[in-house]
């Protein structure tokens, strides 16, 4: 892993822009938690969808996997 | 001991007058005349302490055994005589006698007390049985006194003593409870205070009506979006809904025409100022399902509060922006499968550039940042009604900043986006800005997961600018979510444990993996510590390393 994952304050302003509240101490490290969960799941549905598709090579994970399989990963993740 | 308790007898007889004022019934004068007759005070002492009564049997007799039954709890003067069990073996004699004093063992007891019959247990035997078909009679709180002062383990047993013990204390408790039930009433009466009571958890009591708006995503639905949709390929119909400090209003913009000759007529106090809850563009049915949806009829009450504060959520851009996002969030996921959405998406971005133009122009005399938004999608209907779009959408600026409350964030804002043209910045529909995931954070855990699952795969670029795209839509699904939580919480700022119900609502943490289980997997050691340290009283079996 990297030194530092992730930007925190970059995470933070996210969050409160999209929330339009106040965040609280760690609620962004909880977040990119659950971010991480939903990337590696996304990944994998990529993962499997561009097998399903045959795609070959090394480029395994295509954008437009990804693109298909996103409606249903963020579903899954909508609480 | 055998001293006190002869005290205690002695005192018996005087709690049991009390209970001659009562109307006397058998059970009654059997019990005074008990508590009249000779006790046997001697039987006791002597089964309990005389050793020399029985040398022999004694001699034979376990201690934890056959000492216990005959003493039972009388046997008081054993412990003062032998004064500290020093082996093993007598200490846990001790302590299995005086489990056998705590459990009333009645067969055990009363083969003991078949030999010393007297006149006295008798009667109380015969009371016994009387009092079987008599309903609890004020001698019962007398009872248990006189009964621990005997040691009569015996009349423990019967189900009358029971009574009044637990009586009493549920009675307190029902009286608690009906003062703590008491309160709720009040706390309708809160919204009536003004507006800047801190009463962010009192409001969190108004069970009933939260109710439905439960359901985060009856309040953030993606059919919104899905709505919002349709609403911009159709032009404009439906309704908007503009929030003007704490009152949301909506009204319908059938027909831009229409909306062009009423709306410089009209007051916006009198443009259908309805109330309505977080979500405006909704169907009607999901407007009304917020928390203060029932005060729908109660239009111009100006007790309405509505708990976002009102510089926070900039009128128009709330809006503008939501349909706007709706716009790029449906048609991005929704068609993107296929190929040629991508066509249908640039076009669109490139009617937004191209009004654009038009858009800053008319900003410069606006002085609001935020229209350009609604310019950039709005424009979607296409150039033939531009006309008359450019007309509709200045009389609308116009009355929205009328309305508007001059916050001091929106020039700033204005001053930022001129700054920070090189970021891609976007604006979310509460008219913040904020950066794009950083694509080298999201190619890295990318790299790292895809890693993980067995293929050297390097992240191409379009692949990563899908992924971007896909955590920017994760934000802002977590955004809403967190936001809907923590409204219904009752607090204005998003909470540790938010995020922990939303996780576990996704089903992200279970009892079997928790979040300090998952971060210890995911998460360097830094995070990990931070997010452990101030949790302490969250703290569900960590597994403490280190």
């Amino acid at each position: 892993m990297a030194k530092s994952l992730y930007p925190r304050p970059t995470i933070k302003k996210i969050v409160k822009a999209q929330s339009n509240r106040a965040i609280s101490k760690d609620v962004d490290i909880l977040v990119f938690l659950s971010y991480t969960l939903f990337m590696r799941s996304l990944i994998t549905e990529a993962k499997i969808a561009s097998k399903k598709a045959g795609e070959t090579g090394k480029d395994a994970l295509s954008a437009r996997s990804v693109r298909k399989v996103r409606e249903g990963v963020l579903r899954k993740y909508k609480g | 001991m055998s001293e006190s308790a002869r005290k205690k007898q002695r005192t018996s007889p005087r709690t049991s007058d009390i209970t001659d004022t009562n109307p006397s019934t058998i059970y009654n004068d059997l019990h005074r005349l008990a508590a009249i007759a000779a006790k046997p005070v001697t039987p006791y002492r002597r089964a309990a302490s005389a050793g020399a009564a029985t040398p022999g049997s004694r001699t034979v007799r376990t201690p934890g055994t056959a000492r216990t039954p005959r003493g039972g709890p009388a046997t008081r003067p054993i412990p003062s005589r032998r004064a500290a069990p020093t082996t093993p073996h007598a200490i846990r004699a001790l302590r299995e006698r005086k489990n056998a004093a705590r459990t009333p063992g009645n067969a055990r007891r009363r083969s003991g007390r078949m030999q010393r019959e007297t006149p006295r247990d008798i009667l109380r035997d015969l009371s016994r049985v009387l009092a079987r078909d008599k309903p609890p009679s004020p001698v019962v709180p007398a009872r248990p006194s006189r009964n621990s002062a005997l040691d009569l383990p015996e009349i423990d047993d019967g189900p009358e003593p029971a009574a009044p013990r637990l009586s009493m204390p549920l009675g307190d408790m029902y009286d608690d409870d009906d003062s703590i039930h008491a309160a709720p009433p009040r706390q309708s009466l809160l919204p009536h205070l003004p507006d800047d009571v801190d009463n962010g958890t009192l409001q969190s009591l108004e069970f009933g009506r939260r109710a439905l708006s439960e359901d985060p995503r009856m309040m953030y639905t993606g059919r919104v979006s899905e709505r919002f949709g349709d609403l911009s390929e159709l032009g404009m119909d439906g309704e908007e809904v503009e929030v003007d400090g704490i009152f949301v209003n909506r009204r319908r913009t059938i027909n831009p025409e229409d909306m062009l000759d009423e709306v410089p007529e009209e007051d916006m106090d009198d443009t259908t100022a309805q109330m309505l809850t977080g979500r405006r563009g909704g169907r009607p049915s999901d407007v009304d399902l917020g928390i203060f949806g029932e005060e729908d009829d109660e239009t111009e009450e100006p007790t309405f509060r509505f708990t976002i504060p009102p510089r926070m959520q900039a009128p128009a851009p709330r809006t503008d922006d939501d349909t706007g996002n709706g716009n790029i969030l449906d048609q991005t996921i929704m068609e993107e499968d296929e190929d040629a959405d991508e066509d249908a998406e640039q076009q669109i971005f490139a009617g937004a550039e191209t009004e654009q133009d038009e858009a800053t122009a008319m900003i410069v005399d606006d002085d609001d940042p935020t229209n350009m938004q609604q310019l950039d999608w709005e424009s979607d209907p296409g150039p033939d009604e531009d006309a008359d779009l450019q007309a509709y959408r200045e009389e609308i600026s116009a009355i929205d900043r009328s309305l508007q409350t001059q916050s001091p964030e929106r020039p700033l804002e204005a001053r930022k986006r001129a700054g920070r043209q090189l970021k891609v910045l976007n604006v979310s529909r509460f008219g913040h800005e904020y950066p794009s995931v950083p694509a080298a954070t999201v190619k890295t855990l990318a790299t790292g997961f895809a890693a993980s699952q067995g293929s050297k795969a390097k992240i191409s670029k379009d692949t990563l600018e899908a992924l971007v795209q896909t955590s920017d839509f994760f934000f802002e699904q977590i955004g809403e979510d967190l936001a809907a939580y923590a409204q219904h919480a009752g607090r204005k700022a998003i909470e540790e444990s938010d995020v922990i119900a939303l996780m576990k609502r996704t089903r992200q943490i279970s009892d079997s993996s928790t979040v300090f289980s998952l971060a210890q997997k995911l998460l360097p050691r830094e995070l990990l510590q931070q997010l452990r340290m101030p949790q302490k009283p969250k703290l569900k079996g960590p597994k403490r390393k280190t």
